[in-house]
This record gives structure tokens, C-alpha cells and sequence, in this order.
């Protein structure tokens, strides 16, 4: 399968303060990849880069084959560009902006959009800066999928909604995705909206990537384990296996790709007196938490 | 595409430039109401004394009527590209940055031609009634280095909105500043005849400036 996305060797910096370096990830054609990191971490920065916004200090990002800096018009026709807030023209009413958008696309499909349209409670002559966040985000999703774009590119789709407009929001652009086959460049502050929507996941953290795979490798893969140490002073922190690791008095949360009985051996090899050893199960959230640490 | 990007533009711009139209008509009839006034009320004689002799501009105030429209259009054309970076909406859009750009501002200059040329045709029909042609040429060419201005305060603004700098965008608004004191400066009627054809040169040249706004701001300028 060829990749819709490539960034290499990527280096930018806001000064002197490093946002990444060397960070080098893919986009599958055909696929959801939903970039998480905490805040800070370098999303928009890299949603920037993708779409022209920003130079990084080295390194490219080629988009079908293209230097995201210098896109041919035929290749943006091909992207959706969701801005991090719906972001649209709010001078516009839904038939103007709908108007205007046709104007640009050789394959404009009006008919999802008027649908989504046509679940708002809105007049038609209603100006979007009007409108309610979540009725925003659906004049913006109907929108880029009224484009038919080959990939989406969404910052943060989930700024603003209530649960119901996200639930809304991602069934009907993983349903559209799915039976389209569109690329789905995505991110998003909310974990559980990622869950249900993205097939791979890109965990960034400042200034490195932790993990890039399909999520359920990610979700099998990536363990949590919670027991109690008799000797609370036992450092397990920097051991190769262990991801990351919590520990409030002697309650451990240890969180590692090795499997269960790995870790017991470890600990038993290594005369860590222990108790109440268990594996348990994890939501993205936890596992992305997991991975990155509280704080 | 270009069709779209008019009116996008027209509908940013629209009650604006009529509004002002209507109100720019409005000042050019207040004034020659002054001039009405005088020859009423003061006698014909002491006014073109006044013209003659004093080097009187009987619509001095006027220069400020194309001045303050090129400031409008450019606000109200620009300002809403700026709320919230949405012109990533508009340069996301399957053309060349700068041809958008460069569209969106010839339709700003192209409306705002059109507005000037109404109010100079107001301005000449009402001067006609009350002055003789050597007159009316002498305050043609007296005015228009204003509508110049007017043309050179659109394009700076423009690019002063668009830049994502503040320091930049002080630099620019003295750098204006400047510039548009050049086009307004000498009160002597007819003065700027023979600059016309540079000041046009130099406010043609002015009129790219806001691709550099738009260059630093794809660059990540903040």
C-alpha cells in the first residue's frame, strides 16, 4: 500500500525551543491515522507543515509525492483541510459558502453536504458566525465532504463539540471514509473520539515520536500492570522493558510491550518482593496516558 | 474559479462600498452646497477673490473622501481573512497563493475604481455648473493625486492587516503614513500636474506589497 503522507527527517524550532527533531512518520493510502500528543507536543505545528503554513528549520513533508511547501493546485484540490475550531467563513450563510466552495471543485458532490444541512436548525439565510459551535463543525465537515478530497487533513475536529455533535461527527466521517476509501489525517485533544474513528496512531511526545502503529497492535501490545511493592525504595523506572511507570507510595501502575509473565519473571529474577500483581485493561485514554505520563 | 473568488470578495465588501459611495456623494454635494452658500450669501466677488488671489481650495476637505474609503475597503476586505487565520481557508483553496492574493486584491482596486470614478463624475458635473473649464481642469488634476492616496492608503492597509508581525505592521503603518503625505501634501491647485505620471508609477508599484505580508505569514511569521 503506498503512503499518501511522508515526513522526513523533520526539525523545527520556535526560537530556540525545539519542537521536534528527525521526526519521520507515514500516512497509508486508504487509512485513519490519528496523531495524539499533549499539549505542546508539536500537532499543529505539524498540521502547519502539512499544509504550507510553516517552514520547518529542516527536514519535508511530501503530500502524494509533493513538497507540502510548494502544493500544485491539482494536489490541493485533492486534500480537505478542517482548521482547529471549524474555522469557515462566518460572513457566509450555508448556500453561500456552498456556492463559493462549488466554484473550486471539478467533482463537487452537494449532496452530503445538504444533508448534513439538513439535520442543523438553521434558516437559510442564518450567517455562520451565528451559528453554534457543533452547528459550525457540521457546515465544515459537510463541506470538505461535499469536496470528495482524496485525504483529510482535521486539527483538532473535537474543539467545541458536545458529545453528541462528536459522536455525529465521527460516525459520519468514518462511515464516508470507510466507503470511499479516503485518508484521514486527524487530530484530536479528546482520546475516546479517537478510539472509534482512526485505524493507526502516532503518539508524540516533545520532541519525539513513541509509538507509530495500527491502534489495535497499539491497544494488544501496550500493557498496564498494577501491584504493590513490600519495599517501596525498589527503582524499576529506568529498566529497558518499562515504558513509563507510576507509583504513588508502594502502588505501582507499570506500563511496558512486554507481556505478563515477562514481567513476574523479572521481578521474581530480580528478588522484588511484590503482591497483587494484575494486568488491567485499558481505553486509549489510559494506555496514551500510560505511554506519555500525567504531567 | 475567479468567479468564485469575486464573490467571495463582493460579499465581504459590498454594503461597504455602496455605503460609502452613497456618503462620498454625499460630502462632494455638501461642499459644492458650501460654495452655493458663498456666492449666496458672501457675493460672487469675494469668493474668486478668495480662488484667485488667496489660492483658495474650495474643496480642500475632499482629499479626505478617497483617503478614508481605500481605508475601509481595505479593513473590511482584509480583516476577515485575519479572524481566526482564515486565510488558510483561502490559500488552502486548489490555486496558486499568489494568484488569489493578487485576484482578490485587483477586485478590491477594480471596486474601489469604480466607486472613485462615480464620485468624479459627481464632482466634474457639479463643478461644471458652477465654474468655468479651466477651473474644473485645474481641480481635476487637483484631486487626482488624492484618489491616489486613496489607492496607496487600500494597498497598505491591506498589507498592514495581513501581516501576522506587530512590529512589522508599525513599520508599515509609518512607512504609509508617509507615503500617503506625499500624494496630499501641496494645497496649491493643479500643483501636482506634472507628478501625476510618477505618483501613478510609484502607486502601481505599491500595490504588490501585500504578497510580502502574505510570504511571511506562509512562512510561519508570527
Amino acid at each position: 500500500m503506498s503512503n499518501v503522507i511522508e515526513c522526513n527527517d523533520l526539525t523545527h524550532y520556535y526560537g530556540k525551543k525545539m519542537v521536534f527533531e528527525n521526526l519521520n512518520f507515514q500516512v497509508r493510502d486508504g487509512s485513519i491515522l490519528g496523531l495524539l500528543g499533549k499539549n505542546g507536543a508539536g500537532k499543529t505545528t505539524t498540521i502547519n507543515i502539512l499544509n504550507g503554513f510553516l517552514h520547518p528549520r529542516s527536514g519535508e513533508c511530501l503530500i502524494y509525492g509533493e513538497n507540502s511547501q510548494h502544493l500544485t493546485p491539482a494536489t490541493k484540490a485533492r486534500i480537505g483541510f478542517l482548521i482547529e475550531g471549524h474555522i469557515q467563513y462566518a460572513f457566509m450563510n450555508i448556500h453561500q459558502v456552498e456556492k463559493f466552495y462549488s466554484g473550486f471543485y471539478s467533482n463537487w458532490k452537494p449532496a452530503p453536504f445538504w444533508d448534513l444541512m439538513a439535520k442543523l436548525k438553521v434558516t437559510p439565510t442564518q450567517k455562520i458566525s451565528t451559528m453554534s459551535c457543533g452547528q459550525r463543525s457540521q457546515v465544515a465537515l459537510g463541506l470538505i465532504l461535499a469536496q470528495n478530497a482524496d485525504l483529510l487533513i482535521l486539527d483538532d475536529f473535537s474543539m467545541g463539540l458536545d458529545p453528541g455533535y462528536r459522536r455525529l461527527f465521527i460516525d459520519y466521517l468514518r462511515e464516508y471514509a470507510k466507503s470511499e476509501n479516503k485518508t484521514i489525517f486527524t487530530t484530536s485533544h479528546i482520546i475516546q473520539d479517537m478510539e472509534r474513528l482512526i485505524d493507526d496512531v502516532l503518539i508524540m511526545d516533545y520532541n519525539r515520536v513513541l509509538a507509530q502503529c495500527p491502534i489495535n497492535e497499539f491497544m494488544t501490545g501496550f500493557k498496564r500492570f498494577d501491584f504493590e511493592l513490600e519495599n517501596d525504595e525498589v527503582n524499576l523506572k529506568n529498566e529497558k522493558f518499562v515504558a513509563n511507570l507510576e507509583m504513588v507510595k508502594n502502588k505501582v501502575e507499570l506500563y511496558s510491550y512486554e507481556t505478563k509473565e515477562f514481567v513476574q519473571q523479572f521481578l521474581d529474577n530480580h528478588g522484588v518482593a511484590y503482591k497483587g500483581f494484575k494486568q488491567v485493561k485499558m481505553e486509549l485514554e489510559d494506555a496514551f496516558i500510560g505511554l506519555t505520563g500525567k504531567y | 474559479m475567479w468567479k468564485s473568488i469575486i464573490y467571495k470578495e463582493w460579499l465581504k465588501i459590498r454594503f461597504f462600498l455602496i455605503g460609502f459611495t452613497i456618503l462620498g456623494m454625499m460630502g462632494i454635494a455638501y461642499l459644492f452646497l458650501k460654495v452655493q452658500h458663498e456666492f449666496t450669501f458672501s457675493g460672487g466677488g469675494n469668493f474668486w477673490y478668495n480662488i484667485l488671489f488667496m489660492g483658495m481650495q474650495f474643496f480642500g476637505y475632499f482629499k479626505f473622501i478617497p483617503l478614508s474609503g481605500g481605508l475601509l475597503i481595505a479593513v473590511v476586505q482584509y480583516f476577515p481573512e485575519t479572524i481566526d487565520q482564515r486565510i488558510k481557508l483561502t490559500f488552502h483553496l486548489p490555486l496558486k497563493e499568489n494568484n488569489v492574493l493578487l485576484m482578490m486584491h485587483s477586485f478590491g482596486a477594480g471596486c474601489l475604481l469604480l466607486s472613485y470614478l462615480l464620485l468624479m463624475v459627481v464632482f466634474i458635473s457639479l463643478s461644471a455648473i458652477y465654474f468655468p473649464s479651466e477651473m474644473v481642469y485645474d481641480s481635476i488634476v487637483s484631486v487626482i493625486p488624492w484618489f491616489m492616496a486613496g489607492f496607496v492608503a487600500y494597498f497598505f492597509v491591506a498589507l498592514i492587516v495581513m501581516e501576522p508581525s506587530w512590529l512589522y505592521r508599525i513599520m508599515y503603518s509609518l512607512v504609509g503614513g508617509f507615503f500617503v503625505t506625499i500624494y496630499v501634501k501641496s494645497p496649491v491647485i493643479a500643483a501636482y500636474g506634472p507628478a501625476i505620471p510618477g505618483l501613478s508609477l510609484l502607486t502601481i508599484l505599491m500595490s504588490v506589497a501585500l504578497l510580502f505580508s502574505a510570504y511571511r505569514f506562509r512562512k510561519g511569521e508570527m
